[in-house]
C-alpha cells in the first residue's frame, strides 16, 4: 500500500469512529427514554461515554488525515469548494455535539442523584431527556457528520 | 484517487453503501456493549434486541444493497481480494446476524437461560472485528 492508502485507511477509520460512536450514542439515548428508572438511564447514559471517546478520537483523527490528505494530493485544492465546506462542517459538527453532551452529562448526574435518592420515576428527568434544545444539539451534530460524508463522497466544486 | 476519479452515476449507492457500514458498525458494537453488560443489568436485554432488529440489520440491509448497487455500476475492484472481503464479511454477517436476533429474542422470551446472550456476545464481537477488518480492506484496497 502506498502513502495515499495509507491515510486513506486512517481517515476513514476516523469517520467510521465518528459516525459508529454517534449511532452508538443515539441507541443508547432512545433506550434511555424509553426506560423510567433513574438508575436504569444512569447506567444507559454512561454507557453513552464509551460513544463520547469514539467520536473524540474520531473527530481527531479524520481532521488530522483529512488535512494531510488535502496537503499531499496535487489535484485537491484548499480552495476546492467541498474541502472548505467540509472544514466548516466538522467545527460545527464539534461545537453541536460538545454543546449537546454537555447537557446529556447534567442529565446523566442528575438521573444518578435520583437513582441514589429512591430511584423513583422523576418528572423532571423525563422532561431533560426530551429537551428540544438538547436533542437538537445532539442530533443536529450527527446530520452535519452525515452532511460531511456526503461531501467526501459527491466533492461539490472539484 | 479512485475516489476522485469516480464517475457522478456511482456517488449515491456509494453513500448508501458506505452510511450503511459506518452505523451497522457503531451498531454492532452498542449490541456487543449490550451483550456483555447485561450480566449485571439483565434489562439490558430488551435492548439488546431492539438494537439489533431496529438498528444493527437495517443497517446492514443499507450496507449490502448498497453495496452490491454500487459494485453492479462500477468496474472498480471486480475480482480483486479486497472486494472479496467485503462481500465475505458482509454476507457472514447475514447469517450471524439472524442467529443473533433470534437468540437476543429468546433471551427476553427467557430470562432463567443465558447461554443465548453469552452467543449474542460472541458473535457481534466477532462480527464487529469483521468490520474493522473489511473496512480496512475496502479503504486500503491492499494490492491493488
Amino acid at each position: 500500500m502506498d502513502r495515499y492508502q495509507w491515510l486513506l485507511v486512517f481517515h476513514m477509520t476516523g469517520a467510521f469512529l465518528l459516525l459508529g460512536g454517534a449511532v452508538f450514542a443515539g441507541i443508547f439515548n432512545v433506550a434511555a427514554m424509553r426506560r423510567e428508572r433513574p438508575s436504569e438511564i444512569a447506567v444507559l447514559y454512561r454507557l453513552v461515554r464509551i460513544a463520547v471517546a469514539s467520536v473524540s478520537a474520531g473527530m481527531l483523527l479524520t481532521i488530522v488525515f483529512g488535512l494531510w490528505l488535502v496537503a499531499d494530493l496535487d489535484y485537491v485544492k484548499w480552495s476546492n469548494t467541498w474541502v472548505i465546506l467540509a472544514l466548516i462542517g466538522w467545527v460545527l459538527a464539534n461545537a453541536l455535539g460538545s454543546a449537546g453532551g454537555r447537557r446529556e452529562k447534567e442529565t446523566r448526574v442528575l438521573a444518578e442523584r435520583l437513582a441514589s435518592e429512591g430511584d423513583a420515576p422523576s418528572t423532571e428527568l423525563r422532561a431533560r431527556m426530551r429537551d428540544p434544545l438538547t436533542l437538537a444539539l445532539s442530533w443536529g451534530s450527527g446530520v452535519v457528520v452525515i452532511a460531511i460524508l456526503a461531501l467526501m463522497i459527491w466533492k461539490p466544486g472539484h | 484517487m479512485l475516489a476522485l476519479l469516480r464517475p457522478d452515476s456511482f456517488n449515491f449507492p456509494l453513500f448508501l453503501h458506505v452510511l450503511g457500514a459506518m452505523t451497522v458498525t457503531g451498531a454492532t458494537a452498542a449490541a456487543f456493549v449490550c451483550a456483555v453488560s447485561e450480566p449485571r443489568w439483565p434489562w439490558l436485554r430488551m435492548v439488546l434486541a431492539r438494537t439489533l432488529i431496529f438498528a444493527t440489520f437495517p443497517a446492514w440491509i443499507l450496507m449490502r444493497l448498497g453495496g452490491a448497487w454500487e459494485d453492479s455500476r462500477s468496474p472498480i475492484g471486480d475480482d480483486a481480494g479486497w472486494l472479496g472481503v467485503g462481500y465475505i464479511v458482509a454476507d457472514a454477517g447475514f447469517v450471524l446476524l439472524i442467529v443473533a436476533m433470534i437468540l437476543a429474542a429468546v433471551g427476553v422470551r427467557r430470562p432463567q437461560r443465558n447461554w443465548p446472550i453469552r452467543t449474542v456476545a460472541v458473535i457481534t464481537g466477532l462480527y464487529f472485528a469483521a468490520l474493522i477488518v473489511a473496512m480496512f480492506a475496502m479503504t486500503g484496497k491492499p494490492g491493488s
